[in-house]
């Protein structure tokens, strides 16, 4: 993967959303913008979420399309979102959703990297409350790192 | 202690859909599981975080145990799961 994985653009700190499936539509459209990904990922991205919840804990969603929707991925990309006011996730409050576009099996590490920073419940606090998209880059850097080769 | 050891079988390895299935089903289960990965410390398998840390692919082994009245029943059923291609009924 290249070093444009986690594009400055696509680090947006202080979203708001109506309800979970607007949080995915900006999610999705924060990949389309920076060139990610085409528009119909996004619908994909819903599908997804229908079909199982991308909710893995620590108030963190990891909104992405479903196997379909590789074709409508341009390269490989993450979006962070942060919603300060939270959103419901069928029952859970959402407050970082890292969306996902990957084409290949490489989000296997990518989902395991981020996963190591969220079991630790002081890099999860940290992303949480990041105000500054540094902060994000440096807390999920290491991803970038680990998925390089 | 019973345990498993069970081949990934999605295609895209215990990733997001997959894990999700997995987990949900080991958080049912009345006895506490865990799975690992290699030399890994076992983890516990209704945590989902935990579980997406393995970075388990197809075709990786894991190893599941677990403790308790029908411990073997569940590690069959969990074993099972796991060895399908949980990718495959996609949307």
């Amino acid at each position: 993967m290249s070093e444009q994985l986690l594009d400055p653009r696509a680090i947006r700190l202080t979203e708001k959303a109506d309800d979970r499936d607007d949080a995915i539509r900006r999610c999705g459209q924060a990949l389309v913008d920076i060139g990610a990904a085409e528009p119909g990922y996004i619908t994909t991205m819903l599908a997804r979420e229908q079909s199982i919840s991308t909710y893995v804990g620590e108030q963190v969603a990891i909104p992405h399309g479903t196997l379909a929707g590789k074709d409508l991925v341009k390269r490989d990309a993450l979006a962070v979102l942060r919603f300060p006011e939270g959103v419901d996730w069928d029952g859970e409050p959402v407050t970082v959703c890292v969306a996902i576009a990957a084409r290949g099996d490489g989000h296997v590490e990518l989902l395991a990297a981020l996963a190591e920073v969220l079991l630790d419940e002081d890099q999860a606090r940290e992303l949480r409350e990041a105000t500054e998209p540094e902060t994000v880059i440096r807390l999920l850097g290491s991803i970038q790192e680990e998925t390089k080769q | 202690m019973p345990t498993r050891t069970v081949t990934v079988g999605s295609a895209s390895g215990l990733h997001a859909r997959p894990a999700k299935i997995f987990v949900e089903a080991a958080a049912k289960a009345p006895v506490k599981v865990t799975i690992r990965s290699g030399d890994r410390k076992p983890v516990p398998a209704k945590s989902m975080l935990s579980v997406l840390a393995l970075g388990a692919r197809q075709g990786t082994e894991v190893i599941l145990e677990a403790e308790g009245d029908g411990a073997d029943e569940i590690l069959d059923s969990l074993a099972e799961l796991l060895s399908k291609d949980l990718d495959a009924d996609h949307v």
